[in-house]
Parts: structure tokens; sequence; C-alpha cells
């Protein structure tokens, strides 16, 4: 949920340390620290309105449509995927003005292939500003777009996903397997006990997936399953915050698990951490810091950051603990702002049965 | 080398101060003069080079557009439809600051990354101003030193005329700040904002890969083309070639001037020594000693010479740079250049020049020295009476020469070298015949001046049997003279002919334009309804318009004269030849262009030659019509219809009205109605009456030509150090014939006297040679230097006033340098002078 912001955060700090590549000067400055005023807040339990509310909401700071997912070709080559766009306002009011190329809105975007097999990841990054025709998003009909990476929705409810990135294109098409699951209390998920501080927040679970993957002038057929995660919101982390774990889980059994668990910087979790899991019907049921018991098992370093890369999940509910490894280490996103984002595996920790499959992100780590 | 010899060396040099330093500082300023412009000149290449990569960055192609720039559109369709992921989009203007011209480039900062790098130090604050507030720049940090600006505050600058407050929100490093020096740097659409031009941009830069350059190439519209960087910084620099060549020449002009002066006092400290050197011969002195001590001595003041001259010409260059930077503003494109760019190579030439030339000037005396016999270098007449025979020798070898420079000029084609080459071949040669000159001078005025006083007699006789002396001083005087005569007769003719030029170009009365912003490619255009306000007024007869706009010819960029004339009484071109008899007709119709004379003589065209331009309707071959008389651009101009323009570019914008009055109507008077009638429109206009655009035409000519005079200038400096030396000389010398006549009765005041005379005289006799090469160096300069280096005829003249000051400076020069020997002379007691014999 505070996805963006963390990435924000961590883009100022990115840019304070001369580690990183200086990639678009200006571009991670001019999206962290900006004042909140003007912009709406997330107060109250709003009522959705789809497909119009799966297009962008302005009068927010930060937005995004974020989709993961495993991909299998007919010869059983597995891959893993990652597609975000961020939305990103720098001041509240729109500008007015003659040229196309001025405007209050920058979008980031972010796509990622694991090739599981070979252990391969790559990521790229995109930023274009709104207009000019580069980057922009409108509801009816639905169409989200940066530069040549695009999400549309098309009168029958059929998701479109078109990515070209330079090692690899991806085409999909996603149909909702399961209704649209609004997180936190419908929808509107608290991050502290501030009013406003927090964020609309939607997933579709389970999208049924099918296209085209290209790698290297070969094109193959993928078919698999992928999850939507929306939200859109204003206010920003607190300073007592160092980082988050999300998971997101199709189990096997057709159960989804989202859980974020928030780190603070005392090593404790914050009490906010929240969750779901919910069935193909859509019943859902929440999961907070008391339902659920996160412990990292192993780790797995990357230029000075130890990224747990195996846990064992306990939920309250399940006789057995859960144990949750990634399905290859090194599937670090090193763009901008450094995360780990990545294809992972359940199992039943005693029997070692296979559970489902899912994508975890861990940001924050030193 | 023998210590003795060394030592007699050094005491003669010192026992002469006023002999070496002349020589020093002559050999100075010549060092000097060559490396200030060498270091102006280099220094301006090298900031256009340097900045022109920085804003270049990355980059292994640009795309360029035609005077209506590159619609916003392509953009998009390169990086979203065609996926070049690395691409950026620039905007490009141009920003008055108190006579100042800085330059406002347009970024989009997201698809900066593969490209340049500006800016690491920018808070999140001040990057998010820089995409959001209107106005909001980046200014080079030297540039904001030099102004006194800090980060926050405010800049009032002119952008097309309209006052603009922009707002400094951080200065601009880099890794070299120097290159980025009048910088302005914006986000994109602040950048159009500013220069009101939404929708356009003026480049893209792109990374291609070899394989994806043919396909783009093909892929893009007419008008628009892919360049290779490089090439168009060459094209950019092509373009003041000429331009800083004819500086380098008239440094070397300089220098040679420098030559003679070293000559001549090698010559004579050879001169005055011969007895010194005859006696040393006799003890035992071999040749080669002789004449290794000269040299070391010529290569002493050579040295020092050089060195100071290297010192000077760093502080002439500090002054020299602006006025370079200054002209190819006015003339050429923008460029800021306020830091001196020191490069070893500059100051090798330079040291390797200063000591050349000396030791090349030392060499003939030395050898002649090392050379004479002990006994007859005793006797002075033996060597007048072989002076006198190698004379006729000599002037046949400056005849040659005089002829081979000639054969040279008209048969080195276009060659710019060839051309200076000549001129130097002829000013040796005619230096060569100059001897003999005085010597028939010197045997006529003898002859006239029998009846004349003892006093005179005696100076003319002097001048006739000190041939030796005289002769080479006369000159060296002279071609000092010469060359500052013949550059001044050169801009002089220059200077009426523009005058000449504007005075039929300049057919309105008054004139009303729009103040341009465009870094190139275009001006401004008025708005459309501009015309015909004007026109709808009383006071007024008829209007014309006119545009000028970069476009794509077939040897790449030219300017294009767009012009909509005021009836069909065509005026304001001159032809060079009869133009086609249905010129004007073809010419309206859009199928006949005119070119100018700079364009038709750099690419060998003619009238009835064909043209083909790149238009956005594709390429368009062209009649041309004829060929004018134009001196407003030495790359040439090509000349189009409104209407045939408005066809093939699809663009109707002009950007300014020539006025013609109702007979009777004060220009004052229409002036203020017309700026009424246009007081409506927002944009920003010039109004000049005829008169008015004349002074400022000739106001940037004389700009222009400051630098040519600042070079005439130390010309002369050397020519007078030359002349004063030679004479001093020549008077010093003869102190003991002028102590021999003291002794002989002739008071102080005769003694004086007959000095300031004689060297009057040889001032005289200087400035009558002087007359005939500085006209022969004008009609060179300009007849094949001019034309070579930038294509245009001017008409030559003779200005008098010129003349006069020539030979003003050689008698004036001349009675300077007698001042002191005739003084020494007088107080010397002749018994004191006299005690060698």
């Amino acid at each position: 949920m505070y996805r963006l912001a963390w990435l924000l955060l961590l883009l100022l700090s990115a840019c304070d340390t001369s580690d990183t590549e200086p990639e678009s000067w200006q571009v991670a400055e001019a999206l962290g620290g900006v004042d909140d005023a003007g912009f709406a807040r997330a107060t109250a339990p709003r009522v959705f309105h789809f497909p119009r509310d799966h297009g962008p909401h302005p009068a927010f700071r930060n937005e995004w449509w974020y989709l993961t997912g495993h991909l299998q070709t007919p010869d059983g080559r597995a891959y893993g995927y990652q597609v975000t766009l961020f939305r990103i306002a720098m001041q509240a009011d729109p500008i007015i003005s003659p040229s196309a190329w001025r405007s209050n809105q920058i979008w980031m975007g972010h796509a990622a292939l694991s090739d599981l097999q070979a252990e391969r990841h790559v990521a790229f990054e995109r930023f274009a500003r709104q207009g000019a025709g580069l980057a922009g998003g409108q509801s009816a009909p639905l169409r989200i777009w940066l530069e040549d990476w695009q999400l549309q929705l098309d009168a029958e409810a059929r998701w479109q996903l078109r990515i070209a990135t330079e090692a690899f294109n991806l085409d999909l098409e996603l149909i909702a397997e399961s209704p649209i699951i609004l997180q936190g209390d419908q929808g509107l998920s608290q991050k502290s006990d501030a009013a406003g501080n927090a964020s609309y927040y939607y997933s579709i679970p389970r999208l049924a997936s099918q296209g085209t993957l290209r790698q290297a002038g070969e094109a193959m057929q993928v078919a698999g399953l992928s999850w939507l995660d929306r939200e859109w919101s204003t206010s920003a982390l607190g300073p007592e915050q160092a980082g988050w774990d999300w998971f997101s889980l199709h189990l096997q059994d057709g159960r989804n698990l989202m859980y974020y668990q928030l780190r603070q910087k005392d090593g404790s979790i914050d009490p906010l951490s929240a969750g779901s899991v919910s069935n193909r019907a859509g019943m859902q049921q929440i999961l907070n810091a008391e339902r659920i018991q996160l412990t990292p098992l192993a780790y797995w370093e990357s230029d000075g950051k130890h990224y747990p890369v195996e846990w064992r999940m306990k939920l309250r509910d399940e006789p057995q603990p859960w144990r949750i490894k990634a399905l290859f280490t090194d599937q670090e996103m090193r763009l901008s702002v450094r995360y780990w984002e990545g294809a992972i595996e359940v199992r039943e920790e005693s029997s070692k049965r296979l559970l489902g499959k899912g994508y975890l992100e861990m940001t924050g780590y030193e | 080398m023998n210590r003795l010899l060394l030592r007699s060396a050094l005491r003669h040099m010192q026992r002469h101060p006023w002999q070496t330093w002349l020589s020093v500082l002559g050999i100075a300023l010549g060092v000097a003069v060559i490396v200030a412009v060498d270091l102006a000149n280099q220094s301006a290449r090298q900031a256009f080079l340097l900045s022109a990569e920085s804003l270049t960055g990355k980059a292994t192609h640009q795309i360029t557009g035609g005077p209506t720039g590159i619609p916003e559109e392509l953009y998009r369709e390169l990086r979203v439809e065609k996926r070049l992921r690395q691409t950026a989009p620039i905007v490009e203007g141009l920003v008055r600051l108190d006579g100042e011209t800085l330059q406002l480039i347009g970024i989009d900062p997201l698809a900066e990354a593969d490209f340049r790098n500006h800016n690491e130090g920018l808070n999140d604050q001040a990057a998010r101003q820089f995409l959001l507030k209107p106005a909001s720049v980046l200014l080079s940090s030297i540039t904001a030193r030099r102004l006194g600006l800090e980060p926050g505050q405010d800049l009032g600058v002119t952008i097309a005329g309209r006052q603009v407050d922009l707002h400094v929100i951080a200065l601009l490093e880099g890794d070299n700040p120097a290159v980025l020096e009048g910088l302005l740097l914006a986000d994109i659409s602040t950048a159009q904002e500013l220069l009101d031009s939404p929708g356009r941009l003026d480049r893209i830069d792109l990374i291609l890969r070899p394989d994806q350059v043919h396909d783009l190439t093909a892929a893009l519209p007419a008008g628009l083309n892919l360049e290779i960087p490089e090439s168009r910084s060459r094209v950019m620099l092509e373009m003041i070639d000429a331009f800083q060549i004819n500086l380098a020449a008239m440094s070397l002009l300089a220098m040679l001037v420098g030559a003679f002066l070293i000559y001549n006092t090698m010559t004579f400290s050879v001169l005055r020594r011969r007895r010194l050197l005859a006696t040393l011969r006799v003890l035992g002195v071999t040749r080669g000693e002789l004449f290794r001590v000269l040299l070391l001595e010529a290569i002493l003041m050579g040295l020092f010479g050089t060195a100071l001259g290297l010192l000077l010409g760093l502080l002439i260059a500090e002054y020299l740079v602006q006025l370079v930077t200054r002209t190819i503003n006015d003339l050429y494109f923008v460029l800021t250049v306020t830091q001196l760019i020191v490069q070893p190579l500059t100051l090798l030439k330079g040291c390797l020049v200063g000591l050349g030339v000396t030791l090349l000037a030392a060499l003939a005396p030395a050898i002649e020295a090392a050379g004479t016999l002990p006994i007859s270098a005793l006797r002075r007449s033996r060597l007048e009476q072989r002076v006198r025979r190698g004379l006729p020798w000599v002037g046949l070898l400056g005849l040659a020469a005089l002829i081979g420079g000639g054969l040279w000029l008209s048969t080195s084609g276009n060659s710019l070298l060839g051309g200076f080459s000549g001129l130097f071949l002829i000013i040796a040669g005619y230096s060569l015949l100059v001897p003999l000159g005085v010597a028939l001078l010197s045997r006529l005025s003898e002859r006239s001046g029998k009846r004349g006083s003892l006093l005179l007699r005696f100076a003319l006789r002097g001048i006739g049997a000190n041939l030796s002396r005289t002769g080479l001083s006369v000159a060296s005087l002279s071609v000092a003279v010469a060359a500052t005569l013949g550059v001044s007769i050169m801009i002089v003719s220059f200077r009426s002919t523009v005058a000449d030029w504007l005075a039929y170009t300049l057919t309105s009365d008054i004139y009303v334009s729009a103040i341009s912003s465009r870094a190139s490619s275009s001006d401004t255009t008025l708005l459309p309804e501009t015309r015909g306000l004007i026109q709808s007024l009383p006071e007024v007869a008829e209007t014309s318009t006119g545009r000028r706009v970069t476009i794509r010819g077939p040897q790449g960029p030219v300017d294009l004269l767009v012009l909509d004339f005021a009836s069909n009484t065509q005026q304001g071109f001159r032809f060079l030849e009869p133009p086609l008899p249905e010129l004007w007709t073809g010419y309206q119709r859009g199928d006949q262009v005119l070119i100018s004379e700079p364009y038709a003589y750099r690419y060998g065209l003619g009238t009835g030659d064909r043209l083909t331009l790149d238009t956005l309707q594709g390429s368009l071959n062209l009649t041309i019509g004829g060929v004018f008389y134009d001196y407003g651009s030495d790359r040439g101009l090509i000349s189009l219809s409104a209407s045939a323009y408005a066809r093939y570019w699809g663009d109707t914008g002009y950007a300014s009205v020539g006025v013609i009055l109702q007979p009777g109507i004060e220009p004052s008077a229409a002036m203020a109605a017309i700026r009424k009638a246009l007081t409506a429109s927002d944009q920003q206009l010039h109004f000049r009456s005829n008169r008015e655009l004349r002074d400022y035409s000739m106001a940037i000519f004389d700009r222009t030509f400051a630098i040519t005079q600042v070079l005439r200038l130390l010309a002369i400096g050397v020519a007078f150090i030359g002349v004063l030396s030679a004479l001093m000389a020549l008077q010093l010398e003869r102190s003991r014939e002028q102590a021999l006549l003291r002794a002989t009765g002739v008071t102080p005041g005769q003694l004086i006297r007959l000095t300031l005379l004689q060297t009057g005289l040889v001032g005289c006799y200087a400035g009558l040679f002087a007359l005939p090469l500085g006209w022969l160096m004008s009609e060179v300069l300009i007849e094949v230097i001019n034309r070579r280096a930038f294509g245009w005829s001017i008409t030559s003249q003779l200005p008098l006033d010129a003349v006069f000051e020539a030979l003003l400076l050689a008698v004036f020069a001349a009675l300077l340098a007698g001042l002191y020997p005739a003084w020494r002379m007088g107080r010397v007691s002749p018994a004191l002078a006299l005690r060698e014999e």
C-alpha cells in the first residue's frame, strides 16, 4: 500500500549517495518531498464505481497500477513478471499552459521479467511527463500508458497489457477470474491514526493471463495467472518506518492472500501491517499482525543489502506453517531505487507440498 | 664559443640600448599580434566546439528542421511508435540582456539521462520548480558570477522584444563550467512558453545504432534532416573560416613588417661594427666564429622579444577575443567566449615565428659580416661601391619576385592561402626594388636641388652617398607604411561599397520588423494582419514584405531571402550580369530564383544555371534568374518570392514590412501613425526609418572592422618602431661624419637642422615609395583576398586622406627618429667624436 511512498523515500536517499548511476537527473528529486497541500485525502470509505475507478484519480498525489504474475510456455518454461505504472503529481493544481509539455503529473514505469529456469532477472524503468502524448491515463475506455507501455480495458472486460523493453516484449490479455477485492475497510486502507493518512486500495487477485512473450527474436505463447493491485493516496509514510515486505499468493485451493508487513526502524513490526485472504467467490477475511506471523529464514546479499529470500509464514487459522521461498535469489530491481521484487513459491513446511505461487516485494533493506 | 667575442657582442648591445630595445620591442609586437590573433581565433573556435559538444552530449545524430522547426508530434512518434528509446527533444532560442545574448535551451529532463548531465545538485524543491514554475531557469555558474547573480534571484531579459523576468533557481556547474558560459537551461515547456512556440521543437537528439540510421532517414517527413552533430558543428565553423584566416593573415602582415625591422636592425648593427669586425678578423677570428656570434646576438634579441611578445600577446588577446566574438555574433552565430583558451600550440607558433623570423632576418647581415675581407671592411667607400654595384641585381631579383607574385596570384585559383603568399611575394619583391628607387630618386633630387642651400645639398647628397643604409631604411619604412595604407584603402573601399549597396537595397522609407528570439533557422514572423493594417493607412503608398530563413540547399544550409515586392518596379537589386529577360515573371511564379554574388562565387554558379532546393513538398529544381550584389552574408543568399515559398514550405509568415510613403509624407509622422495602427497587437516591433536602418547596418559594419582597425594600429605601431630604429641607427651611425662637419665650423643648430632635414627626407622618400605598394596591396586585398575569402566584389576607392595619413606617418616618424641623434650630435664635442681618426 505504501509502495510508492517507499519508492520515493528511497529514490531520495538513492540520490544522496553516489553509488547509483545518475539516472534521469531531477526526476527523483522532483518526485520527493511533495507538499500534501491541495491534494484530496482518503479520509473515509468511498463508493467505488467500476470501470471508472480503474482510471486515474488526479486529485490524489500518487497512484499506481501494479501487475505481477507467473507465466508458462506450452513446453513448460516458466517466467515471472512485474509491471507497474505509477502516476505522481508534483503539485495539486494542474497548470494551464500553451505548451503541451507543461504538466504537474509524471509517470514512472517499472517492468521486470524473471526467467525461472535460467534464473535470470531483467528490469527496466521509464519516466515521462503527462503531456505531449507521451504518457497519461483515461478511464472511459480505460487506457493507461507510458510511451509504448500500455494497459487497457476493453468493453468485454478484457485487460490488455503491452510492454516493450530492450530485452523482452510482453503482450498479455488478462481476464478476471475473481471479483474485485476492496482492501482494508471497504477499500480504505488506513496507514496511521491521523485522519486522511490512508489510501484507497483494491485488488483483482486472479486474472487468467495469456499472450506472447518475445525474447531474443523468439516469440513464445505464454499463459498463467496475474494479480492486479490498484491504489491511490496522498499522505506519506511516517519517519519511524524502515521498509516493508509485501506478499501476494495464489494458492492452489483457489484462495488468494495479500499481506504487507511494515517494519519499524527499531526492528518491531508496525501494528498497522495488514492484508486479506479471499476465495474465488470474493469472500474475504482481513489479516492483521495478530493473525499472521512472519519469520525470515535465509538472506541474500546484494551490495550490502540483506534481503530475506526465505520466510516462514504462520497463519493463526492454518494448522501448518508455510515456507515461502524466492524461486531464485537475484530478483533485485536495480533502478532509480533498489528494491527486491520477485517470483516466489509457497510450500507446506512439514510435507514440502507445493501450495501455490506468488510475488514478494521487499523494500528498505540495508 | 669564444668568451671574448661573446662579451664584445653583449657589450655592443649594451652600448646601443635604443637599437637593442627597439628591435626587441619590434619582435615582441610582431609576435604579440600573431599570438593574440591566434589565441582569439582558437578560443572562439574551442569555446564553440566545447559548448557544442557539451550541448550535444552523447547524441550520435540530430534531427533538425527547416524554418518552421519540427512538429513535436514527430518526437512522440519516434519515441512511442518507432520505439526509439534514446531520443531527447530540444527547444532553442535567444535571450537578450543588456547588449549581451544568452542561449536558452529547453530540455525534457526525463529524456536527458542518456545524453547529458548538466546538473547533479538540484534539491527536490528546485527540481519541481524547474518542471512546474513558468520562467524558471538554470543559469551557467560562470555567467551568473559575471552578472553578480545568486540562485533565487530574478534575471530581467528581453525575449523577442518582450521584457521577461527569469527566475534563476540554481546554477549550472557541469564538469567544465566554462563550456556552459552564456547558457540558460529550462524545461522544454518553459522554453516553449518563453519563446512563444508551443508545438514546436528545434532539434531532436538521438543515439542510433548504425542499422537504424537508414530507416529513420527514409521515414523522416520532407524538410527534416538527420544529421551527425559533428558535421553540424563543422558547417558552423566553416562559416567563420574565411573571417579567421583573414585575421591570421593580417597578423602575419604585422609580423612581416616586424621582420623588416629586425633585418634593418641587424644590418645596422653589423654595419656599425664593420670596423670592429674587421679588426677581429685581422686578429684571427674566423668567419665561422663571427657568423655564430652575430647569430647568437640575434637569438638573444629574438628570445627576449619573443618572450615579451607572448606576454603582450596574452594581454592583447583578452581584448581581441571580445572583438572576434562580437563579430561572430554580429555576422554568424551566437557565441559567448569570456575565457581565453591558451593552447600550447599557439605559444609554440609564436615562439617559432618570433625566433625564426629573427634568425632569418639576421642571416643575411651575418653572412655579409662574416664574408667581408678584413681590409675592405675597414673602408667605408668600398662598401658603398659594392652596394651600388649590387643594386641592379637586387632590383632585378625584386622585379622577378614582383612578377612571380603577380603570376602566383593569377594562377592560384580560389585558394586564399595562394592569395596571401602571392601578396607577401609582391611585398618582398617591391621592397627589394626600393633601394634602386632611392638611388634614382636621390640622383634626381640632387640635380634639381643644386641651387638650394648648402644644408639641403648636404642632406640630399647624404642619402645617395649612404645607400647601404638609406636604401634599407626607406625600404623597411615604406613596407610598414604601405601595409597600413593598403589595409586602410581596403576598409574605406569596402565601407563605401557597402554604403552604396545599402542605399540602393533599402528602397522603403520605413521598416517594421519583429524582434527575433530564434537561435537559428528562421526569424520571428509578424502577426499576419500587420501588413494589411499598415497598407490601409492614408500615409502609405505601398508595402513589401521580407523574411530570412535557413533552409537546406544543395551544399548544406543556406539562407533564403523571401520577398514580396511592393509593385513590379523591382528595385533593390543590382546584377553582376544582365539577368534573364523574363526574370521577374519567373521569380513571381516561383520557378526562378536569385542568388547573391558570394553564393555564385562559392559554388561556381551563374545566371541561367539550375539549383535544387529541399522543400517540404520534396526537392525543387529552379533556374537562377540573376546574380545580385550582396554584402550581407558571406555564405551567400538565395532569394525566392513569397508566393513560391508559401507554396513549397506552407508558410506565409513574414518578418518585416517595408513601407513606401505617399509623396510628401514625413517619415517621422508616418512612423507615429504606423505605431498607432499596430498598438493593438502585443507583439514587440522594431520601427526603423531608412536612415536608421542604414546607420544601424553601417554600425555593424564598423564593429566588424573594429578588429581589423586594431590590427592595423598594431601594424602601424610596429612600423613606427621600425622607422624610429632604422633612422636613429642611420643617424647615429653617421656621428663621425657629423663630428667632422662640426669640426669644419658647422654650428650645433645647423647640425640639428641637417639631421632633421635628412631624416625628414628619408621619411618623405619612404612615404612616396609606400604609396604605390599600399595601393597595390589594397588592390590585392580587394580583388583577390576578399573575393576568395567572402566572394564579394568591392569597388576600389583611393581615399586621399588615407594617402595623406601614410605620408604624414612616414615623415612624422622620421622626424621623431631624428630628434635624439640630432640632440646628441648637438652636444657631443667634435674632438671626442673624431678621436678614432
